[in-house]
């Protein structure tokens, strides 16, 4: 699958920058996303890859300027074309409309009490303005693009009465029903059987390309990034910590974390978040270092590592790494 | 559905022969109309006789199978006290009380369905902490004390409704509102909690990230979830109305419904017409949970149709 776009042709959609998400606990607050920065253009399918608990769907709602309680956003900006998306009013015309968000589990994501057919008119109704019959052929149409067969009959359906698979398409239908310009996909095949899994992503990479939609796709699975990713982006306690497109990620990994992942790309014989190349315990978030939040875990940390966390720094064209080891061009810190 | 619904009818029926059999057994086994129409320290030869004139002294068989058959062409016997058909009294008297418990229901579901969703949107702000103190006050109270209050209050000082009977609309205003503000209470309660709970499951995340905003949430998407279980408790309030709250507010209100015929039969010692109220109070209890299950089945189309 193709890289679409250079950095010279993709127009900036979304500019994420030094967003942080803080959750209170009895021992402090712990970030679930620290600092975060990250960049979407037009037409582009960035991966975002982390372990479980690394902040990633946690960033996914932020985005939308959404934090579950007791959640807050502590700092940072999230721009959508230049607007505010952390200004309420922005942020409404934006969710659903510029940005959609599909779930991982479609089960719960769809309502259960509200057929396939409520939920897409009350979408085209309330956030498209659309009325009348236009309602139903559009419903119909959006439910064939995503490749159900039988649109008519599953419009009165209930989430419980369908497969899985067919949930997910159904999410996407959702997802797509306001014509938005950027799809958050928050692990949209985990728990799904493999040849539905390929399908899902399939039918999402068709529809990018098709409907000129941006993805932002979410997962703890490099398999899914090597299929669908233009550019990946490796996430590890709530930060970036390489950045880079797939093809030289997959060749030349530069953060020890990132070549740790890779070592350890799931194999169908093994569980996908298992980290073969990487020893130690998986992150505890209540027990951060105040440096580096992998020094622990690095087989090549030093004292640096243990001061402050490195910044993401540029270190080659459209490559970033935060780590000590890997010294960056001068001056270019992440933007 | 039909099917299902016939099913539940005829289990409700049942529900009704055997509370009513029950009933039979409490008056007619461990005591009888008769002796408990005559003072205590009444003859032997009193008590056969009253026996043998309200045909107690035939065999037990035949005494229920007389009970039952009147049942079910609605003869609950005689009132000893009144000589009138029992039946006949309570019927009389059934609309008053139905009247009392619509009202009373009006004011639960129309204050607690609002209150909830007013204290979920509002989460730990005024609002909130308001509904939460309404409702543990008014839960707390007794409803007798609510009524007294309120006919202190609003009747005889305001005079802007009458303190006692049922001549009109206005009537009702304060025993429904002495009845439902309890229940009121802990339905706001439960609404409150059951939507703050649904707020956080994905199906609603899925909706406030499409753009619809947090009350078109509750009001459209959680609510209805959490619905089947609001219908449920208003089921068991309504049902503690037609035992309990009724009787209580209908005396305290001078309110000639069942629960008031019920406690004047117990003073007069006629226990053939308490039998016929309790018949009739319990028949209304099963009628309300076969309305609750109808209701259920509408609202979730997931609940179970054996
Ligand atoms: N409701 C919450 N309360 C406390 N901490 C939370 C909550 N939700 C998320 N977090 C914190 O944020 C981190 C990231 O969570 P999440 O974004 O769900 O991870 P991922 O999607 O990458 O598996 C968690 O490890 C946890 O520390
Ligand atoms: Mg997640």
């Amino acid at each position: 699958m193709s890289a679409t776009g250079g950095d010279g042709r993709t127009e900036r959609l979304l500019e994420v920058k030094d967003l942080t998400v803080g959750f209170p606990t009895r021992d402090g607050t712990v970030l679930g996303v620290d600092g975060l920065t990250l960049n979407v253009g037009s037409h582009e399918r960035l991966g975002v890859v982390g372990e479980s608990g690394s902040g990633k769907s946690v960033m996914g709602l932020a985005i939308l300027g959404m934090v579950l309680p007791p959640g807050r956003i502590m700092g940072g900006s999230v721009r959508w074309k230049g607007e505010n998306v952390l200004d309420e009013a922005v942020a409404n015309r934006v969710r659903g409309r510029e940005i959609a968000m599909i779930f991982q589990d479609p089960m719960v994501s769809l309502n259960p009490l509200k057929t396939v057919g409520a939920q897409l008119r009350e979408l085209l109704q309330r956030r498209v303005g659309l009325q009348g019959r236009a309602i139903k052929q559009r419903s119909l149409e959006l439910l064939d693009m995503v490749g159900i067969a039988n649109p008519g009959d599953r419009l009165k359906s209930y989430a419980f009465e369908l497969s899985g698979g067919m949930r997910q398409r159904v999410m996407i239908a959702t997802a797509l029903a306001c014509d938005p310009t950027l799809l958050i996909a928050d692990e949209p095949t985990t728990g799904l059987d493999v040849t539905i899994q390929d399908q899902i992503l399939t039918l999402l990479h068709n529809l990018s390309t098709e409907l000129g939609v941006s993805v932002l796709m979410i997962t703890h699975d490099l398999g899914v990034v090597a299929q669908f990713c233009d550019r990946v982006q490796v996430m590890y306690a709530g930060r970036i910590v390489e950045r880079a497109p797939i093809a030289q990620m997959f060749a030349d990994p530069q953060h020890p974390y990132s070549g740790g992942l890779l070592r350890s790309v799931p194999r169908v014989d093994r569980a996908a978040t298992e980290l073969a190349g990487i020893p130690g315990e998986p992150l505890d978030r209540a027990q951060f270092p105040p440096g580096c939040a992998f020094e622990p875990r690095c087989g090549e940390a030093h004292d640096t590592c243990r001061g402050a966390p490195p910044p993401l720094v540029k270190i080659a064209e459209r490559r970033w790494v935060a780590c000590y080891n890997r010294p960056g061009e001068a001056g270019e810190t992440s933007t | 559905m039909l099917r299902w619904l016939a099913k539940r009818i005829i289990a409700a029926a049942l529900v009704v022969f055997v509370v009513t059999s029950l009933v039979f057994v409490v008056t007619h086994v461990f005591t009888d109309p008769a002796t408990v129409s005559l003072p205590l320290e009444a003859s032997q030869e009193d008590r056969a006789s009253r026996r043998a004139a309200l045909g107690l002294d035939r065999p037990l068989s035949v005494q229920y199978w007389d009970f039952l058959s009147g049942l079910v062409v609605g003869d609950l016997g005689e009132s000893f006290f009144q000589t009138q058909p029992a039946s006949k009294l309570v019927f009389e008297r059934l609309p008053a009380t139905l009247r009392l418990v619509a009202g009373a229901t009006a004011v639960t579901v129309l204050m607690g369905a609002p209150m909830g969703m007013l204290a979920a949107w509002w989460e730990r702000r005024f609002a909130d902490h308001a509904v939460l103190g309404f409702s543990m006050a008014s839960i707390s109270a007794p409803p007798f004390w609510i009524g007294y209050l309120l006919i202190i209050v609003i009747a005889a000082q305001l005079r802007w409704v009458p303190t006692f009977g049922s001549s009109g609309f206005k009537s009702l205003i304060l025993p429904s509102f002495a009845i439902g503000l309890a229940s009121a209470g802990r339905l706001a309660q439960m609404t409150r909690r059951g939507i703050v709970e649904e707020l956080r499951k994905p199906y609603a995340v899925t909706a406030m990230s499409r753009g619809f905003s947090r009350s078109y949430t509750i009001v459209h998407h959680t609510f209805r979830n959490v619905a089947s279980g609001f219908v449920t408790m208003t089921g068991w309030e309504v049902t503690r109305m037609f035992t309990g709250y009724t009787v209580v507010i209908e005396v305290v209100f001078s309110w000639p419904g069942v629960g008031r015929l019920a406690v004047d039969a117990i003073f007069d010692r006629d226990l053939i017409l308490v039998q016929a109220a309790v018949v009739v109070l319990a028949t209304m209890v099963v009628l309300t949970n076969l309305l609750v299950d109808i209701a259920r089945r509408l609202i979730d189309p997931r609940v179970d149709l054996a």
